[in-house]
């Protein structure tokens, strides 16, 4: 029988290792607490937690009281080895009387002369994720009620690990989010992007889901979603990777096909086994086309300007990562003026138990729907495809190529790189008013000769703008550039061409300056003989 | 360099032909300026350089090609450029008077 004392000493003892305050400390300090307070409650010398690594194989020695060796030598105990390992292999409280005749890998005990010893699992969930043991120098015969308390310290530092742990890896999550998909996407003119990454925050780690987004010059896109097997660190530094090398093979020049062979070879020299899948896409902004590699990936799909959509029928090849002999056919794409494009990965869709054609029907079916981009990137992001939150990450990234008004207004930051970006837009606008090719090189050079003049007469570096504004009456194609600047004949021995070069290749130029800037207007009329 | 034009250099024999692939405007006349300066020696008495894979010229890159070939001739040495026929390039350094001022040929080996 229990005396009332023992009764009231067991309850403060508990009361102790419940202690509310405990939770407001740091992670390594709420153990070492906790780790003093067991060994003083059970009267041990010895107290230590030992947490399984990231591969589940290994426990690691986190934190110790009276072997502190164990953790400024981060001793391993391999799963199913020793005291420590048998403990979360067996899932059981395990308890030695007598240590120099048991089973003991860990020489730091055997040296301090450890002589019995009480461990216990600590579980998240149903799961091992480490190993609680106390021990004392001298032979202790230790009982239930020492193992229940023993277990009451290591439920609640495994709440507190598991909480410590997700709120750590939401921060890695965050930073790597931060850090591999792109900061903001590329700013297009006529080109609407949107795009989701949303990480699985489950245990195990993230995974190596990305998207990314960046023009090639001359009117041209890319577009990628990718996919690297498995989870963790490791695949999102495989995930960067991947993403430096396809943008390293895409600005070198290299047709889709010529990328996503060089990735597939490039992750093969990696000697890394992650393999990866990936949806590779070169948006032609003036043609209206798209050419798509697929290497194993969820197809894309495909919504038109009237609203019809379809999964996109890329036969592409297999996963990256698995032969080197594997080929990557293109297949390209008429993507009409108020077509959207939508690439994502099979966590958007994939529901336990069913196949992947049912959930790509419901992606298929929710794009048709869709009129937001934002939106509709937010809503498979965040699971509306699968009925649910999806336990794996999504990234997901879609692109409209917007109908061109039949008057185009648009303002520009008073900036050179203004210039490569607004040609491809000037070429589709030009394109759908029926202009010939020599037609469209003359006005975009000479609607370009004004813009670099409004560039270099702005006021200032900073916030200055210019506008260009198109127009057609009756098949003249009628241009206006406006900035607030004063126009200038250029000096020097060579410039000043630009304006002999606008009046040469249109029908009329002409310059109005007033207190508001300096506007210039070009007429040319379409399909006739150039002077 | 951009991924708006590229200069490439290719030797025929002692002849330094520079390659410019892409587009020239004034946001990177300055760089496909500095790369052909580059392969400008004392060695050659010629550059060539060859505009047939230019997509886009505007007055930045007319202006260019004419204060490099002032510069050539201050030291003697001599530009020519390579031109598609009847293409918008060709139009441009017709409408500019180039044309008049460099010798153009349609392929690099009749530059040579």
């Amino acid at each position: 029988m229990p005396s009332q004392h023992d009764e009231l000493h067991k309850l403060r003892a508990l009361q102790r290792v419940a202690d509310v305050a405990l939770a407001y400390l740091p992670l390594d300090q709420l153990l070492n607490e906790l780790l003093e307070r067991i060994a003083e409650i059970l009267g041990t010398d010895t107290a230590a937690f030992l947490l399984l690594d990231e591969s589940g194989e290994w426990l690691v020695a986190t934190a110790a009281k009276g072997i502190e060796e164990e953790v400024e030598q981060g001793v391993r105990i391999p799963v199913g080895g020793g005291f420590a390992g048998r403990i979360a292999a067996e899932r059981r409280a395990i308890f030695i009387e007598d240590v120099d005749h048991a089973d003991i890998l860990n020489p730091i005990l055997r040296e301090k002369r450890i002589r019995s010893m009480l461990g216990v699992p600590l579980f998240v969930a149903d799961v091992v994720i480490g190993v609680l043991h106390v021990g004392t120098l001298t032979p202790r015969m230790f009982d239930s009620a020492d193992a229940d308390l023993l277990q009451l310290a290591a439920d609640r530092a495994a709440t507190a690990i598991e909480r410590a742990r997700s709120f750590h890896q939401r921060g890695v999550v965050e930073m790597l989010q931060r850090s591999l998909v792109p900061e903001e996407l590329p700013s297009v003119p006529g080109l609407e992007l949107a795009a989701r990454y949303r990480p699985a925050v489950r245990r195990g780690g993230i995974g190596g889901d990305w998207y990314d987004a960046f023009t090639l010059g001359r009117g041209a896109i890319a577009l990628v979603v990718g996919d690297v097997m498995g989870h963790g660190i490791g695949a999102a530094a495989m995930m960067a990777q991947m993403r430096t090398g396809l943008r390293a093979y895409a600005l070198d020049g290299h047709p889709p096909a010529g990328v996503v062979d060089r990735l597939n070879r490039l992750l093969l020299t990696l000697g890394q086994h992650e393999m990866t899948t990936l949806s590779y896409a070169v948006v032609d902004l003036e043609r209206e086309r798209a050419t798509l590699v697929s290497a194993g990936h969820l197809p894309p799909i495909m919504r038109g300007p009237a609203g019809e959509t379809v999964v996109l029928a890329v036969e592409g090849g297999p996963p990256l990562g698995v032969s080197v002999a594997a080929t990557f056919p293109e297949a390209t794409f008429e993507f009409p003026a108020g077509s959207v494009l939508l690439l994502a990965t099979d966590g958007a869709v994939e529901v336990r138990g069913e196949g992947v054609e049912a959930g790509l029907e419901r992606l298929r079916a929710l794009v048709e729907v869709s009129d937001d981009l934002s939106d509709l990137c937010l809503n498979i992001a965040e699971g509306a495809v699968r009925g649910t939150a999806a336990d794996d990450d999504v990234a997901v990234l879609g692109a409209r190529l917007e109908l061109l008004p039949d008057t185009l207004r648009t303002t520009w930051p008073a900036t050179a790189d203004t210039l490569p970006t607004m040609r491809p837009l000037l070429r589709r606008w030009l394109g759908r008013w029926g202009a010939a090719e020599d037609e469209i090189y003359d006005i975009i050079v000479s609607v370009q000769e004004a813009a670099a003049n409004a560039v270099e007469h702005a006021y200032a570096p900073g916030d200055a703008t210019y506008e260009v504004i198109g127009s057609c009456e009756n098949g003249q194609i009628c241009f206006q550039i406006r900035d607030r600047g004063s126009w200038r004949e250029p000096r020097g021995t060579h410039r000043g061409r630009g304006i002999s070069m606008m009046r040469a290749l249109m029908e009329s130029v002409d310059v109005t300056q007033d207190e508001e800037g300096t506007r210039v207007e070009l007429r040319r009329t379409l399909g006739r003989e150039a002077a | 360099m951009s991924e708006l034009a590229r200069v490439d250099v290719e030797w025929h024999g002692d002849f330094p032909v520079a390659v410019v692939t892409g587009e020239i405007d004034a946001s990177n006349v300055a760089e496909v300026g500095a790369a052909v300066r580059g392969l400008v020696t004392n060695q050659s008495s010629v550059l060539v350089v060859d505009l047939t894979p230019t997509t886009y010229l505007d007055s930045a890159g007319i202006n260019l090609m004419f204060s490099l070939g002032d510069e050539l001739r201050s030291r003697q040495l001599s530009l020519r450029l390579v031109i598609a026929p009847d293409s918008s390039i060709a139009r441009m350094l017709k409408i500019t008077g180039l044309d008049k001022t460099y010798p153009t040929f349609p392929t690099v080996e009749a530059a040579l």
